[in-house]
């Protein structure tokens, strides 16, 4: 059961007893018909032969409120799409698969990059911003919820929850993410828990009370990837194309919205997907690869805030950061115990130790470059320079569903 | 025995020496087909260099050819595009002079025929591409003037006037390369004159109202004038 106690500078939405679902998808059907919902699924092939996808699968067919579904299939070969194709058939709601490795969507990537568009690596940022330019050339749905597709423990209340606050006409939240707790017999979720909070807390400690910084660490689960918009959002937000996607996509919702259109939701009792590994000795991949990524996002908004940074103070965060890391490992070694938890004390300090090595890679790369960061430009700058776009990027999902 | 063997020596004989005529032409259509693929390559292939300088493929992007090949399920790039029309008309280009060195009458006229046709056939395309391009100015400027002036149904009015426009083109297109002109004038003027038709039906039946509201309101405050005019004088 969780309490009612409102954290930071947006509204959180708890689940409080046990509403009904049924009443909330019954709610949800109505609001619909006002402003229709485009799910957005960003997936690999791989995720399909994995043991959450059947579970979401069948949880999504029995979805009634959804106008349409956007899913973008990433590293599949033509045989495969036709696979996912079939595997997606129980679902009554329309589906449209954006094909990555197809030669229509291979082409429209290469227009982007012939009009000096720089779209990014192939990625989740990638592969979401491309299903929001689809949804917003079909011009059908008036609000876009994303989630993984590597959720074990999908239930279809967690889209409910995610949908509702920004569906509800008479709420007036623009965006809305999830959070949840990720527990087996162990805390997983190390990123955001040793990594995320401590680093934001350093830096209020050391930059003083900033806005972004604060709506940062109202989050509860910055780096939930499940999150609802308007699709006006969709149209003007710009968003990372590596792991600092959550992050640099709060950065712009902070930037274009009050934080009083914002909310977070308890979708889940608890929630379980892949694990990525440490990496601890290779920087260029796993958990060492997202947590520069995300740093390098924090530092460039922050610094587009107005914020400067020197080397004396990239010193004294780095000791800050270690400091409030390890008062955090002793927090959730008490919160572990008093749940009968397993608690790796030494594990968790070595991740603190390999996070802060990458903090100070972040912080390097920073320097050399401020503007390292990549953003996909919004759909409003693509549309400006390609006109047709919208309407090429159309022909290619609906010609390559039609094969 | 002598005549019965001139029968049949004279005719392979003549055969024999049409044949020595044939092979020297024969040999030349191959030698101009071989220059002439050569040629359609080099040329194809410095066209599409010069075209990647000048970013061919970014202003078709701009201008709306590159919609117009993906409406047609095709997915090269617009340079590569033009370099293989380029290429393929060459290659007709050399075949039809190639046809021309065997030297055989029949062949002859069509080819005569065919090299009339091609300025029909570049005005057709010029019409095509300027055409084209027009219309998408057009409706672009008629939906942004629509919008502008809160019209509800901008985006359909400027995607009428743009079917009309490619309607228009298609018919100047076909009349240009002499596709049955004229069943083409017969259903142009057919459909364009309906259209017309049906849209002065439709804004006089529609616009009744409006026009009665239009016309009280230029008639009735000159007959106020005229009455506050009488009484201003009592």
């Amino acid at each position: 059961m969780s309490d009612f106690f409102q954290t930071g500078i947006i509204t959180t939405l708890h689940q409080l007893g046990k509403p009904s679902l049924e009443r909330l998808e019954s709610e949800l059907h109505e609001f619909s018909k006002v402003r229709p919902i485009a799910l957005v699924l960003p997936s690999l092939y791989s995720e399909f032969e994995g043991p959450a996808m059947p579970g979401i699968v069948q949880e999504l067919a029995k979805v009634k409120y959804l106008n349409e579904i956007v899913l973008v299939l990433d590293k599949a070969s033509e045989k495969e799409f036709q696979k996912v194709r079939e595997f997606m058939s129980p679902i009554s709601t329309e589906i449209k698969i954006v094909h990555n490795d197809g030669k229509r969507i291979r082409e429209i990537y290469e227009t982007f990059t012939r009009n000096g568009f720089n779209v990014g690596e192939r990625g989740k940022g990638r592969s979401v911003w491309l299903a929001y330019g689809y949804v917003l050339a079909r011009g059908r749905s008036d609000v876009i919820a994303l989630h993984d597709c590597d959720i074990v423990t999908y239930s279809r209340e967690l889209l409910a929850r995610l949908c509702y606050p920004v569906v509800n006409p008479n709420l007036d939240y623009v965006f809305c993410k999830g959070y949840y707790s990720r527990i087996s017999n162990k805390m997983n979720g190390r990123v955001t828990r040793l990594l995320v909070t401590p680093l934001v807390r350093s830096l209020q400690q050391l930059v003083g009370p900033h806005n972004f910084l604060a709506f940062l660490d109202s989050f509860r689960y910055p780096l939930a990837g499940e999150f609802c918009m308007t699709t006006d959002l969709a149209r003007v937000n710009r968003i990372p194309w590596d792991w600092g996607l959550e992050v640099g996509s709060l950065a712009e919702v902070h930037r274009n919205y009050s934080p009083r259109r914002v909310c977070q939701v308890d979708i889940a009792a608890n929630y379980d997907h892949k694990h990525q590994v440490l990496s601890a000795d290779d920087a260029s991949k796993g958990l060492m690869k997202m947590t520069v990524d995300i740093c390098k996002s924090i530092f460039r908004t922050l610094a587009s805030e107005g914020v400067i940074f020197s080397d004396g103070l990239f010193k004294s965060l780095l000791v800050s950061y270690l400091r409030h890391a390890e008062d955090t490992i002793m927090k959730y070694e008490a919160d572990a115990a008093i749940n009968g938890l397993k608690f790796d004390r030494h594990e968790e300090a070595m991740a603190v130790e390999a996070f802060t090595r990458a903090i100070g890679m972040a912080t390097q790369v920073f320097m050399e470059n401020p503007m390292t960061t990549p953003l996909i430009p919004n759909w409003n700058r693509v549309t400006s320079a390609i006109p047709d776009i919208f309407e090429m990027l159309q022909i290619a999902v609906d010609a390559d569903n039609k094969q | 025995m002598e005549n019965f063997i001139d029968l049949i020596l004279d005719p392979l004989n003549g055969l024999f020496l049409k044949f020595k005529v044939f092979v020297p032409n024969f040999l030349a259509m191959l030698v101009i087909l071989f220059i002439g693929i050569l040629i359609a390559l080099i040329i194809k292939r410095a066209l599409m260099k010069f075209l990647t300088a000048i970013s061919f493929d970014s202003w078709s992007d701009r201008m709306g050819f590159t919609k117009l090949m993906r409406k047609g399920d095709l997915w090269s790039k617009p340079t590569a595009t033009l370099g293989t029309i380029i290429f393929w008309m060459l290659i007709i280009v050399t075949l039809m002079s190639g046809l021309n060195a065997l030297q055989i009458p029949a062949i002859d006229q069509l080819v005569s025929q065919f090299f009339s046709y091609i300025p029909r056939i570049f005005s057709a395309a010029m019409i095509l591409i300027v055409g084209y391009l027009l219309s998408g100015f057009i409706s672009r400027a008629v939906l942004i003037t629509a919008a502008n002036s809160g019209f509800h149904y901008a985006k359909l009015l400027a995607k009428a006037v743009h079917t009309l426009l490619i309607v228009l083109i298609l018919a100047m297109i076909m009349e240009q390369l002499q596709i049955a002109p004229s069943i083409v004038l017969a259903a142009f003027s057919i459909i364009f004159g309906g259209i017309v038709i049906a849209l002065a039906i439709a804004f006089g039946v529609g616009g009744i109202n409006a026009a009665r509201r239009v016309i009280e309101k230029d008639v009735m405050p000159k007959r106020e004038e005229e009455t506050k005019d009488e009484i201003e004088h009592i």
